[in-house]
């Protein structure tokens, strides 16, 4: 039993209380233009997913709480929660770096300090 | 024909005089309103029809009168008033908040509250909810949606000495709520945590 | 033994615990005894000259207590009777009452005299693996000849009779410091945690704290360590932020620190049962920081026939003696490899119990506490070790111990002397217990010098001290806890006590003492008691080539009890690590899974039981269903009426009374669990548009849709009619099951991917009592009621909506039919749903209104051929599988689902279609999921099938291979016992052209 915290209303809760929406950082291909889909493209959006040891990017709901969704990086080996962030925000740089698999192809041209 | 008869969720339930007492709320009108707590003219309307401006931190509350406002989310608030005004607050809130992009529903009836009272409230509340309720933040006007007895459920402190907390649960799990709470709330199981305790055995 | 005096008089000094008294009457297998209050059972069976409590798994040899505590694999017990029973105790933890009811296990008919010792004769029988070897052939005598014999034959205790009658509950706690383990090193740990006050919880599993200071010999500030817990623990729970309890065992520790405390209030006292106390609870702990100072516990040292009644750990002596006053038997011979066992020599002496030696390994150990023994009169015999006992009265009672010279890995030995001595104090070191520490993959690492597996790393933030952590020297233990407390706590001012550091001599590791005759020969060296697993067995599994301990484990079943293994585990690996020319860590580590012990079912189920054993969702008109029908039918967490039989009617009879009755005159249903969604703001429309396949953007004010939904993979998810209340504002329903995950669904759109649109949604389901009122006659009913709304078909026509009132009650008023009758659903405010059932139910008596349950519905809407979402569809189902591709938008450019929708393997030809079915027999109803199979292949199933009063016949839904292109065709569903034929039709059984909704 994971302790989450919810980076938009605050509250530290079991993971009971969240809801976990998967792999984060796919975008929807259909959102910009259906029809230009690969068949292929599409089986990838819907079906492929990463699944390291180590750094993951995945979305929550604060599920009994707030109801808002958002973006945690965890780590799957140890557990630990390296950063919460918004679910319109990418991570934070450093963690972009150490980001493999798709979600390296993804961060690839993203990594923008402020 | 004669009025409409009102049969709340907890109709016929007696109040439990256990641990804590236990009793049902039958009389609260509710609105749940949403809306974007950055727009000036959502913020001004509310208030205008409220009189209270709505909490915009995080399981907070904020009561003037007979109106209170309990914050569910950052774009969301139940606000609870006599039931004889819900409807007319709900209709108030709609026309103030016409042409402003918001959604304001009399939802009076859709839940049901239970309110538990005297030392061991929480105690009791720990029972069915994991969440730290005896952390410092539980103080009065306090509000937090939670898991309790595995349903979607919230709790407001309305007092926290004399300890009243007001339990809200959809009215269609209120019967379920009620029975966990009768069966968790007896004399016997009364749970004393931290002060209050003998010496243990050596 | 029975009849001799084991319990120590008063004046020796022994038995701290008992509390002379008060006198306590039980009985062990029927047999009268007395105890004291204080007492364990296992000390107080003990004490009344009982030296076996009970029989081993596999070959029925009798056994005694060896441990003091939890770990104990022998003295297992059923305490209790009737519903109360239950079985698989350790009467080692098993606190005395009076009127206790105690019997002992696997043994028929009685302790003393056992059938199953049988099978300790004939143990070549019995090798490692032999379920595996013996009972394989023929196939067909495991179910009626071997599962039997040996069900009977194994198994631990008996099952309590009947329904529980102690109530049970869990609690969830969080704290900055929880501290498992009471003992010096545990309550030095709290101390420091909560200086700063911290919120801090200290648990033991046993009834009290201090550990085993009471039984140790060293001081602490010049006090007794037992004067120096007392000091402790009445600060402790004096203290308002230190939680303090006993009686509580930690049986997991999970992710992010959190552990699983399983709290026993009542059983040592069950008058606090009887008045209503929870018996056991459950504590759900998040802990910030987790300290474990769980201690050591002794190992024992394999030698032949090490099982034998009276063998027992030295620690297990020292307590019979120093807290319960029960002499483990008259004459004592000690056993060890290590310092401590010296206290347990002293103890007994002190105390008048007779010790024949002490018989160490080590060649020439030196210490002070050796010394001690020696000037107090001990004899001591140095480089020597047992290797077997002489027994009498089949076992069950020592005469004489077998000793021989002892040199590491020299094997047999011959020159054996023989000493009498009529129990065996056996110290083989200790282990640390790191249980907890390993639950969520704390590792390990093998320490030389203590013989043992000791902590090594973890993830979490967890400390471990004391023993647990391999430091078995109390300065080094209150230093440790000390130290952990203020890591965890914060600085801490505590004047540290004063401790004299006394030096020990060294353990020396022994796994294994050669026995002078050949195994199996009234040999048996046991290394795993609980499991009857002997040496032999596991270098018989070496030769068989299960190299990995981890399959070693599972053929010999070693370390696979109740246990699990507290015992066996270090000394089975040292067994097999001296049997493969390896060390120890070579071999492996074990893996220790939550539970630490084994808990109740009880406390597991908690407060949900009886009634609150599974949430149930009930409507405004709840209770008068219940009250006109006991046929509730379960609709996710709901519970709706399936029909309403009257008098003696059946079922089937209400059925399609009140099907018929909807079709002739009119029914109400109770619809109010349909999910209810208001979705507001300026792209609501647009929003609509990408949720359901069809079109939303044209539908005007006061008129209703109904919408079909898919995921994102094309596959249709829920389905409902969604009305327009304004501009900007719709009400959408969803099915009943659906209700909270589509809105979770909408709301997960609105926030993930399309948050530039402009709607808020919140559900409303719980707010509104909604029935549907349907048949020819439903109009006549409102119109009698009285209503502001104009109900005229002109007016409010089939699928218009409207606000307004009737009867007094606030209504929205929905001309939608999931029946094909002319049907008006009307919402009202939950809290005035009942009153306004019983007024429609009142208006419609003169036109024969009646209630309908969710079969009639169900057959209602079959008859017209609608789908349900979740029968027609299985989440691989297309709305064009379900002839639904009208409702398939072309024009809209996205919603959700269209791009899979058009993937070549959702398009290609050879699907499934829905079709109706009639049988070729009107009268045969197919069963629901029945399957269609044509040359040898299955081409479809059966979705829904009832009998139709209307029709007076049966109909069907089947999706089957191609179906829409085959109308007219026969096929057959071959069941268990005969073969279905049916014709492949329109699924619309029913006014084909909807005439009768749209009146």
């Amino acid at each position: 039993m994971l302790e989450i915290k919810c980076p938009v209303c605050g509250v530290v809760g079991e993971e009971g209380d969240f809801h976990g929406g998967g792999q984060a950082h796919i975008t929807r291909p259909a959102t910009d233009n259906p029809a230009n889909i690969s068949d292929e493209a599409q089986r990838d959006y819907l079906f492929m997913r990463h699944n390291p040891k180590g750094l993951h990017f995945e979305r929550w709901r604060c599920d009994r709480g707030c109801g808002k969704w958002f973006h945690a990086a965890r780590d799957t080996v140890t557990n630990e929660f390296k950063a919460y962030y918004s679910i319109r925000e990418l991570p934070p740089v450093e963690l972009m770096k150490a980001a493999t698999g798709s979600w390296a192809e993804y961060f690839k041209d993203k990594m923008v300090t402020k | 024909m004669s009025d409409p008869v009102f049969r709340g969720g907890l109709a016929g339930a007696k109040a439990i005089d256990g641990s804590i007492s236990v009793s049902a709320i039958d009389d609260r009108g509710m609105i749940d309103l949403r809306g974007d707590i950055k727009d000036k003219k959502f913020v001004a309307a509310t208030k205008k029809v409220l009189g209270i401006s709505l909490p915009a931190q995080p399981r907070q509350s904020v009561n003037k009168g007979e109106v209170t406002a309990l914050w569910l989310s950052p774009d969301q608030w139940l606000i609870t008033c006599p039931r004889a005004k819900g409807a007319h607050l709900a209709n108030g809130l709609q026309t103030a908040l016409a042409g402003i992009h918001s959604l304001a529903v009399d939802v009076s009836d859709a839940r049901s509250i239970i309110r538990l009272e005297g030392q061991g409230a929480k105690e009791v509340l720990m029972k069915g909810a994991p969440v730290d309720l005896l952390a410092s933040e539980y103080t009065d006007g306090y509000v937090r949606r939670l898991r309790f007895a595995e349903l979607a459920a919230m709790i407001h402190v309305v007092s926290s000495d004399p300890e009243i907390i007001d339990l809200y649960v959809f009215r269609s799990y209120a019967q379920y709520a009620w029975d966990w709470l009768a069966a968790t709330s007896t004399k016997q199981s009364r749970l004393s945590l931290f002060a209050n305790q003998s010496i243990a055995s050596v | 033994m029975t009849g001799k005096p084991y319990r120590l008089p008063d004046d020796s000094g022994a038995g701290r615990l008992l509390d002379r008294s008060k006198p306590l009457s039980f009985t062990f297998d029927g047999k009268k005894m007395t105890g004291y209050a204080g007492d364990t059972l296992a000390s107080a069976v003990m004490a009344n000259g009982r030296r076996v409590m009970g029989r081993s798994f596999k070959y029925h040899r009798p056994r005694g207590l060896i441990t003091m505590g939890s770990e104990e694999p022998n003295a297992l017990v059923g305490v209790g009777t009737g519903s109360r029973r239950e079985p698989n105790l350790r009467a080692t933890q098993v606190e005395l009452f009076d009127g206790m009811t105690s019997v002992s296990q696997n043994r028929w008919p009685s302790l003393d005299f056992d059938v199953g010792i049988i099978n300790n004769h004939m143990s070549r029988l019995f090798p490692s693996g032999f379920y595996y070897k013996t009972f394989m052939w023929p196939k067909t005598f495991w179910h009626k000849v071997y599962e039997p014999v040996i069900r009977n034959a194994a198994g631990l205790g008996v099952a309590p009779d009947g329904v529980d009658p102690d109530s049970y509950e869990q609690v969830h706690v969080h704290c900055d410091v929880l501290v498992v383990g009471g003992g010096v090193a545990g309550l030095a740990a709290a101390q420091a945690a909560a200086a700063n006050g911290k919120r801090v919880m200290i648990c033991d599993e046993t009834p009290r704290l201090g550990g085993i200071a009471d039984i140790s010999n060293e001081l602490i500030d010049g006090k007794s360590q037992l004067d120096w817990v007392r000091e402790q623990a009445a600060s402790l729970t004096a203290a308002d932020n230190v939680h303090v309890m006993t009686r509580a065992t930690v049986i997991g520790h999970y992710h992010h620190n959190y552990l699983m405390i399983f709290e026993r209030l009542t059983d040592h006292n069950p008058a606090l049962a009887a008045a209503g106390a929870p018996r056991h609870r459950l504590w759900k702990v998040r802990a910030g920081k987790v300290i474990l100072a769980s201690g050591a516990s002794e190992r024992t040292m394999t030698f032949a026939n090490n099982d034998r009644p009276g063998v027992m750990l030295s620690s297990a002596a020292r307590t019979l003696v120093e807290r319960y006053g029960v002499a483990p038997g008259l004459m004592g011979l000690i056993f060890a490899n290590n310092d401590d066992a010296y206290i347990t020599a002293l103890s007994l002496k002190r105390s008048g119990v007779g010790i024949a030696r002490i018989v160490d390994v080590r060649e020439n150990p030196q210490s002070e506490i050796i010394t001690a023994a020696q000037d107090a009169g001990i004899e001591t015999m140095f480089g020597h070790a047992v290797a077997g006992v002489e027994t009498s009265a089949g076992g069950k009672q020592i005469d004489a111990v077998k000793i021989a010279p002892y040199v590491k890995g020299r094997g047999r030995v011959v020159n054996e002397i023989t000493v009498p001595a009529d129990f065996i104090a056996v110290s083989g070191g200790w282990n640390p217990v790191a249980h907890l520490w390993c639950h969520n993959g704390g590792k390990l690492q093998w320490d030389d010098t203590l013989a043992c597996f000791k902590p090594k790393s973890h993830d979490d933030d967890i400390a471990i001290v004391g023993s647990a952590n391999g430091t078995m020297d109390l300065a080094g233990c209150l230093k440790e806890g000390y130290a952990a407390g203020e890591k965890a706590g914060g600085k801490a001012r505590l004047k540290k006590p004063r401790v004299v550091v006394r030096k020990q001599a060294p353990v020396e590791p022994m796994w294994f003492s050669p026995a002078t005759g050949k195994y199996n020969e009234g040999n048996k060296h046991f290394i795993d008691l609980q499991n009857d697993v002997t040496a032999a067995d596991l270098e018989l599994a070496q030769r068989e080539g299960y190299e990995s301990v981890e399959h070693t484990k599972r053929y010999t079943t070693l370390g696979m009890a109740t246990d699990q293994g507290k015992n066996s585990n270090v000394p089975g690996m040292g067994i097999i690590a001296e049997a493969t020319g390896k060390a120890v860590p070579e071999v492996g580590t074990t893996t220790f899974r939550p539970p630490y012990t084994p808990f109740s079912f009880g406390a597991i189920a908690g407060t949900q039981r009886g009634k609150l054993f599974h949430v149930i969702r009930r409507t405004a008109v709840y209770d008068w269903h219940t009250s006109q029908t006991s046929v509730m039918e379960p609709v996710g967490d709901w519970r709706r009426p399936y029909c309403y039989p009257q008098g003696g009617e059946s079922q089937q009879d209400a059925i399609n009374r009140e099907i018929l009755n909807v079709r002739n005159n009119v029914g109400i249903l109770d619809a109010s669990t349909l999910g209810k969604i208001e979705i507001k703001g300026p792209d609501a429309g647009e929003f609509l548009n990408r949720m359901y396949t069809n079109m939303f953007a044209g539908l005007k004010t006061g008129k209703c849709r109904y919408g079909l939904m898919m995921n994102e993979m094309g596959f249709l998810m829920d389905d409902g009619v969604t009305a327009k209340l304004a501009d900007d504002h719709y009400l959408m329903h969803t099915t009943s099951g659906g209700a909270d995950r589509i809105a979770a669904w909408l709301e997960e759109w609105l926030q993930t991917e399309w948050y530039d649109l402009k709607v808020y949604v919140t559900p409303v389901t719980e707010q509104w009592s909604q029935f549907a009122i349907a048949g020819p006659n439903a109009r006549k009913v409102l119109e009698k009621l009285g209503s502001d709304i104009d109900l005229s078909h002109e007016a409010l026509p089939f699928m218009a909506m409207a606000t307004g009132d009737i009867a007094g009650f606030p209504v929205r008023l929905f001309r939608i039919s999931f029946s094909g009758e002319l049907s008006f659903e009307v919402a009202t405010p939950a809290n005035y749903g009942q009153d306004l059932w019983d007024k429609i139910l009142e208006a419609g008596k003169e036109f024969g209104i009646a209630p309908y349950g969710t079969e009639a519905l169900h057959v209602l809407r079959a008859e017209k051929g609608f789908i349900v979402v979740g029968d027609e569809t299985d989440g691989t189902v297309t709305p064009h599988d379900v002839g639904m591709s009208w409702a398939v938008s072309k024009k809209k450019p996205d919603y959700i689902g269209k791009r899979s929708l058009e993937q070549a393997f959702l398009t290609e030809p050879g699907r499934k279609q829905l079709v109706g079915l009639a049988t070729t027999d009107p009268n045969e109803v197919l069963p629901d999921g029945a399957p269609a199979v044509e040359s040898g292949k299955l081409t479809g199933h059966v979705t829904s099938s009832y009998w139709s009063p209307t029709l007076k016949r049966s109909i069907a839904m089947a999706l089957v291979k191609n179906g829409s292109e085959r109308m007219g065709e026969k096929i057959s569903f071959p069941l268990a016992d005969k073969v279905i034929e049916a014709e492949i039709v329109d699924p619309v059984f029913y006014d084909k052209e909807g005439a009768r909704q749209n009146v």
